[in-house]
């Protein structure tokens, strides 16, 4: 029983940063309608901002870390000033190509900048886990986890009840008709990307923290995948629960299904659920149901 | 006839002419080498040093070997990405632009998109890695200068178990991933061994995990509690990393066997310092690369001050030290048996599997080689070295251990 407690937890937790990575699909889709291949490689690219700031430059964490999220927001904005903003009012189809090749521009910015050197991440959070009997929690998932939520929340927050969040959502719905309401969608993107790649960041960091560091990690944002679609890309609090689904059935069929299968079929699960969810409910739980006039 | 095609006539014949006259000063006959390599993906960080010491012994080889016999080598790199499709897309241009009589393989994608394609092309491959039960079949094209990975870690399991002394088989647990059919086949092996030697090794459970795992502190705890004496990790160092911190959140001390490619030096530079990685071993067929002054330490030093080898004595340099020196002792063989401007893949093949490379011709890096139809890692008195961290040092924990024979998986 304490065995199923313990993947229970720790496949909560993991589900949480998985919910994290895919704040960072929902919020891009949020804005542009766009799908970002290259979310799993925003993470790697945050990651080794934050390896370059502390590991590298030997700043402290306490600036280091800010001053990681300065940058990745700069280049979040980067990417849509140079690629996105111009391709305003061309199809959603241009612009999810444009970030397949965003995902490939940003591995080769990262070789040509970093170097394929596996680097050793910061230790950001204490290793030690938390231990409360016989049940043993990984602390950096479960400061994470915290993080996640408050996270998570703070952005349906701002989502729903700000005028700028309400801005985005507009332009989400239809960037014809935010404009016609003198809404800027070219600013709203860019914020989205902006939001993109901080988050991005964070989730490198709670991923990362005191382990090894090379594009490998971009992997998450594959992982993060289903999490986005249960949840349905426009919800921000939905992607929490989905995440919590996600992680602690992956937890479970890891813990006692791959030793009867004799393969990693825990690995596996999420996309099957992610199939199942396209077959059923093609918007997620909590996605927008669109209704249109012919 | 004008005055200009005059000329161009006599141009064309005193360059001709010229060409006669150098042709018997130059008669050495040039071949190419494809240079498979993975500058881009996975393995990208071990990849300096192993290219960084192919180049080097070609060089040597043209030099002092080649010159002797009339054969000039070419060399030229492709990167493969570590990607089976990549390989497989890039595998009709190099034959057309290299027209290479032999290549040099560096991992599974190379062997799951050549080992079909190489027996009609009449090219074989010398890889630096070891090798692979999925491609253990009679009559290869494909040569690995090392036993299987399944192979090199059983050697290390007898050898801890006899270090650990008593009667029991040696609890291991295995951190593997589906991520390569490599990874799959390495765990299979020793699953193999294990079943087929119950006295010997006991695998107490195989955890899949992967490529960059996110936390394994829940697993790594649950096989220390089913009693797991060593972890074996031979996929990468991104999982090596992640069951050290584990080990290190949980406050436990079992040792970790890895392999060539990501081993002490790599896992440690992974983790933030390789004194963290005191007390675990790395296992291979061949030469660690320790401060001691061996033939191959020495070799090595004579191609960094003659033939500019910039690589750095690492496991990697030494895979391709020994991978280049197997493909030019075959070349060497072949040119003796069919004459220096008759070599073709098919020649180099045969003298693979005819000729025994003698330990001192790979300068002590690999053990006396000698491959069979069989298949395509010579299964006759290998043996293997173990390297370890102790008190911060890398160094050689044993040498010359026994590699001992698995049946097929």
């Amino acid at each position: 029983m304490i065995d199923f407690v313990n993947y229970f937890i720790n496949g909560a937790l993991v589900g949480l940063l998985y919910a994290l990575i895919a704040m960072g699909f929902v919020v891009i889709y949020r804005a542009s309608k766009v799908f970002n291949f290259a979310q799993g490689e925003l993470v790697v690219f945050g990651g080794f901002i934050v390896w370059w700031m502390v590991a590298s430059l030997g700043l402290p964490l306490s600036i280091g870390i800010p001053l990681a999220f300065v940058a990745a927001a700069l280049f979040g904005l980067l990417v849509e000033r140079v690629f996105f903003s111009r391709l305003a009012g061309e199809s959603v189809f241009a612009m999810v190509m444009v970030t397949i090749g965003l995902l490939i521009l940003i591995r080769g910015l990262i070789l040509v900048l970093f170097g394929p050197q596996v680097r050793s991440f910061p230790i950001i959070f204490p290793l030690q886990p938390v231990i409360i009997g016989e049940i043993l929690i990984p602390r950096s998932l479960l400061i994470g986890g915290a993080i996640t939520v408050i996270v998570g929340f703070g952005l349906s927050w701002f989502f729903n009840r700000t005028r700028a969040g309400l801005r985005m959502t507009a332009v989400a719905e239809d960037h014809q008709v935010a404009l016609s309401m003198g809404i800027s969608v070219k600013r709203s993107i860019a914020f989205a990307w902006i939001l993109g790649a901080v988050l991005s960041t964070l989730g490198a960091i709670i991923f990362l923290s005191g382990k090894s560091l090379n594009f490998l990690a971009s992997d998450i944002g594959l992982a993060a995948l289903p999490v986005a679609l249960l949840a349905g890309f426009e919800a921000i609090a939905g992607v929490l629960l989905a995440g919590l689904i996600v992680g602690i059935i992956q937890g479970l069929v890891t813990a006692y299904l791959d030793p009867i299968v004799g393969g990693a079929i825990g690995t596996v699960f999420p996309f099957i659920i992610m199939l199942l969810i396209l077959f059923i409910r093609p918007t997620g739980m909590f996605g927008w149901k669109t209704i249109e006039r012919v | 006839m004008t005055i200009s095609k005059h000329i161009k006539i006599a141009g064309a014949a005193a360059a001709l002419g010229l060409l006669t006259i150098s042709a018997p000063a130059s008669a050495q006959t040039t071949y190419n080498v494809a240079s498979l390599a993975d500058f881009t993906g996975p393995y990208a960080d071990v990849m300096k040093d192993l290219i960084g010491a192919r180049r080097p012994v070609i060089d040597w080889w043209n030099a002092e070997v080649g010159k002797k016999i009339g054969v000039k080598l070419g060399i030229k790199d492709y990167d493969h990405r570590y990607d089976a499709a990549q390989v497989a897309s890039l595998w009709p241009g190099i034959k057309a632009e290299l027209n290479p009589i032999i290549v040099l393989g560096v991992g599974g994608p190379d062997v799951a998109a050549l080992q079909g394609r190489l027996p009609s092309d009449k090219i074989p491959m010398v890889m630096s890695t070891a090798a692979y039960g999925f491609a253990w079949k009679p009559d290869p094209w494909i040569f690995n200068q090392r036993p299987t990975y399944s192979h090199e870690a059983a050697a290390f399991f007898d050898w801890l178990r006899q270090k650990r002394g008593g009667s029991g088989p040696l609890k291991v647990a295995i951190i593997s991933s589906e991520a390569s059919p490599a990874y799959v086949d390495q765990h299979k092996g020793v699953q193999r061994y294990a079943a087929d030697n119950p006295d010997k090794v006991e695998v107490v459970e195989v955890v899949f995990t992967e490529v960059q795992p996110t936390d394994l502190t829940t697993q790594v705890n649950r096989v220390t509690r089913k009693g797991a004496e060593v972890i074996m990790i031979m996929t990468n160092t991104a999982a090596v990393v992640a069951t050290k911190r584990a080990l290190q959140s949980l406050g436990k001390q079992v040792p970790i066997i890895m392999s060539s490619h990501n081993g002490l030096a790599e896992s440690g530079r992974a983790i933030g310092d390789v004194k963290q990685m005191e007390g675990d071993y790395e296992v291979y067929a061949m030469a660690a690369p320790t401060d001691a002054k061996t033939p191959g330490r020495e070799f090595f030093e004579m191609l960094q001050s003659k033939y500019g080898l910039k690589a750095k004595w690492t496991v990697s340099a030494v895979q391709g030290l020994g991978q280049a020196l197997i493909a030019m002792r075959a070349i060497e063989a072949a040119a003796k048996k069919v004459g220096p401007d008759k070599i073709t893949g098919e020649a180099i093949r045969e003298a693979l599997l005819s000729t025994t490379i003698s330990a001192d011709d790979t300068f002590k890096i690999l053990g006396n080689t000698k491959f069979s139809n069989e298949g395509p890692f010579p299964t006759q008195g290998l043996v293997a070295s173990i390297a370890t961290i102790k008190d911060g040092k890398y160094m050689e924990a044993a040498a010359g251990v026994p590699v001992p024979s698995i049946n097929k998986w």
